[in-house]
């Protein structure tokens, strides 16, 4: 028979610790991050030849060149953004900000290495719990 | 003290535990009533990272993850019927470091999902009166959806699943009258599918990376699972609420495509900050009737998905609680509601703070994210689970054919959509797996000194094989 | 109207919220918490009936 494992009974402070900790943990990896700016989606400005702007000082844009031919709209996509709401110098602000999947291997490989470590740690560590578990329950 | 907590404890014998009433319709509308949303908002920004085409192809190549979530999750549930779905599954096949991390990866599926309804819910009403010309603010509504809820399920989980029940059912019909509406059987009347489809615009790693939001269409499904201690006969309730819900989903996924994609440009549709793709096809429709019935279907859908996630969230914390991976405190029971209140309303901030600070898609990033580390624990899980207790050693509820090709298919998906989140959202990425590296760090070198060990084992099952 | 609405969902939500904080407490006070925290890990009907633990 295995010797039971007795817990050391956690006090209040203990608790409150624990609590603030994770809460701490959300928002500063979390919330942090994304708020700051730092970890938002990859999309970078692509805009169509003979397509141009210069930004005014309130933040307005004067486009040159831009029309819905550029932007590759056909008249029936023309129709349904007016439908929406927007022209064509509001649609670009949409359409010239495509997504860019430039794929570099130090960040694939960083990324692998971290989910595999992530995995294979917690699986050790894991079972070497799960059998601590069991023998206490079973012998 | 403790005469009045004496009685209540009295009526159900030694102790005060949630209450066992949930039957199949239930779990659908558990399951169903949290995912729909995913027709009305966040599906689209799939068709922003690899076209309108991308997206349909994910929709179907994430409905075969989906399956497979199913097939594993109906077999390990319907055998391990405990509060806290995967979680309670991870500490009887994997061990305690895993089970926190599942547990984890719930309530922040639940309570980043919760964040983006109730965002949604309050920028809806905002679209809708700006549509009639007023200026509101939009945070009042969402603080308000979020109270009502907290509410509801602070007081009671039958009460809670019988309204998920009724508004998710109208929300489902709103797609459907939308679809009527756009007469599917006139092409170039309404919809106009030859015009607007336009070849994949990233090329076939476009459609990669749109797994991405595939995930949206049905994130969720899984937790039918998590309120297995209330249901009536877990054996044949979750299975058959699971399937079912996933047969929905799919019809509800496909209909949706083919109406938002046949009004909308994709540009428009996959854009960060599109909310509401539905409710943009009905309003391009220039029907005032399907908007105003896709605003309240986009708005019910949102609720019951709040309502769900909310549900969902804090009974994953409390069993956590409850085992002390987290403090005790949180493992208590209202005597007069039987629901885990204090969990309830610990998470509501965390919610409403998410919700009112970080923009859609990326909240929607971390409740993907989250659920995904999940599937990738559900294939191990299965193995485990096969090899600790071969078919026959105990008693299951439901078997599921074909292991293993069902987990290796997971897995090799799983795969597929951590590299899909790479692409576009890689530094997010990094910073949720910060986190649970961190977590899991915590737990295992501090927090597991609180837990006692053989009580993790709550299952009357025999010793597992090989150990 | 919408600005009025606007500020009855203020209020709204402040009374819920209210309400719910001010149950917590009351609930927190009056029961023990050996009573609030004597929920236990479901033993099911389905093993209920097939008779508990196979050899």
């Amino acid at each position: 028979m295995a010797t039971e494992y007795i817990p050391p009974k956690q006090g209040v402070f203990g608790q409150f610790f624990d609590v603030t900790f994770l809460l701490g943990l959300v928002f500063v990896v979390l919330f942090l991050p994304i708020w700051l700016g730092i970890a938002v989606p990859s999309r970078v400005e692509k805009l169509p030849p003979g397509v141009s702007y210069t930004t005014n000082a309130d933040g307005t844009r004067d486009w040159t060149g831009l029309s819905w031919d550029a932007l590759k709209q056909n008249p029936t996509m023309q129709a349904q953004w007016e439908k929406l709401g927007y022209t064509k110098e509001t649609a670009a602000a949409i359409i010239t900000m495509p997504f860019d999947y430039k794929i570099d291997v130090m960040g694939v490989g960083l990324t692998i290495i971290i989910i595999c470590g992530y995995f294979g740690f917690m699986l050790v560590v894991s079972e070497k719990e799960y059998r601590q578990v069991i023998a206490e329950k079973f012998d | 003290m403790d005469r009045e907590a004496t009685a209540v404890a009295g009526e159900t014998g030694s102790h005060v535990g949630l209450l066992k009433v949930l039957g199949p319709v239930h779990v659908w509308a558990l399951g169903v009533g949290i995912v729909l949303v995913g027709e009305f908002m966040g599906w689209n920004y799939g068709v922003g990272k690899g076209g309108a085409f991308g997206a349909l192809i994910s929709c179907f190549v994430i409905g075969i993850l989906y399956t497979c979530v199913a097939m594993i999750d109906s077999e390990i549930t319907s055998t391990v019927a405990a509060a806290g779905g995967q979680y309670a599954q991870a500490k009887h096949t994997i061990g305690p470091l895993m089970a926190f991390n599942v547990g984890l990866y719930m309530v922040l599926t639940y309570t980043m999902l919760n964040a983006s309804d109730i965002q949604v819910a309050g920028q809806l009403v905002q679209i809708a009166a700006g549509n009639m010309n007023v200026t509101i603010p939009w945070q009042p509504y969402t603080i308000l959806c979020l109270a009502l809820l907290t509410l509801l399920n602070y007081r009671g989980v039958l009460a809670t699943l019988s309204v998920n029940f009724v508004i998710t059912a109208l929300a489902f019909l709103s797609i459907l009258v939308l679809f009527i509406g756009v007469k599917p059987w006139a092409p170039h009347e309404v919809l106009l599918h030859s015009q607007l489809l336009t070849a994949l615009p990233y090329g076939w790693l476009g459609v990669l990376a749109s797994f991405h939001f595939g995930i949206w269409y049905y994130l969720g499904i899984e937790g039918t699972c998590q309120s297995a201690e209330e249901v009536r006969s877990p054996g044949r309730a979750l299975p058959l609420g699971t399937m079912t819900g996933m047969i929905t989903l799919l019809i509800a996924a496909a209909i949706t495509w083919y109406v938002v994609c046949g009004l909308l440009p994709w540009e428009y549709i996959g854009w960060d900050a599109e909310l509401a793709p539905l409710y943009d096809a009905a309003r391009v429709t220039g029907s005032s009737t399907l908007t105003v019935i896709l605003f309240i279907g986009t708005l019910f859908s949102a609720i019951a998905s709040a309502n769900g996630c909310i549900n969902d969230a804090a009974r994953a914390w409390f069993s956590m609680g409850r085992d002390r991976y987290l403090p005790i405190w949180f493992g208590a029971v209202h005597p007069k509601y039987r629901t885990p209140f204090r969990s309830i309303l610990f998470l509501t901030p965390i919610a409403a703070i998410f919700a009112l600070y970080i923009p859609l898609a990326e909240i929607i990033t971390f409740s993907i994210l989250s659920g995904l580390l999940n599937y990738t624990f559900m294939p191990i899980n299965m193995w485990k689970f096969r090899r600790k207790w071969p078919i026959g050693s105990i008693r299951r509820g439901f078997e599921h054919p074909f292991h293993p090709i069902p987990a290796g298919v997971l897995l090799t998906l799983c795969v597929a959509t951590f590299f899909a989140i790479y692409l576009g959202y890689g530094r997010q990425l990094l910073s949720m797996m910060l986190f649970y590296i961190v977590a899991s760090a915590w737990f295992a070198f501090y927090r597991y000194r609180y837990v006692r060990r053989g009580d993790q084992f709550s299952m009357p099952w025999p010793r597992p094989q090989g150990y | 109207m919408w600005l009025l609405l606007t500020d009855a969902a203020w209020i709204v939500s402040i009374v819920i919220f209210g309400w719910l904080i001010w149950d917590f407490i009351r609930v927190n006070m009056r029961y023990s918490e050996s009573v609030l925290l004597s929920s236990r890990e479901g033993v099911d009907e389905l093993f209920a009936e097939s008779g508990q633990k196979e050899p």
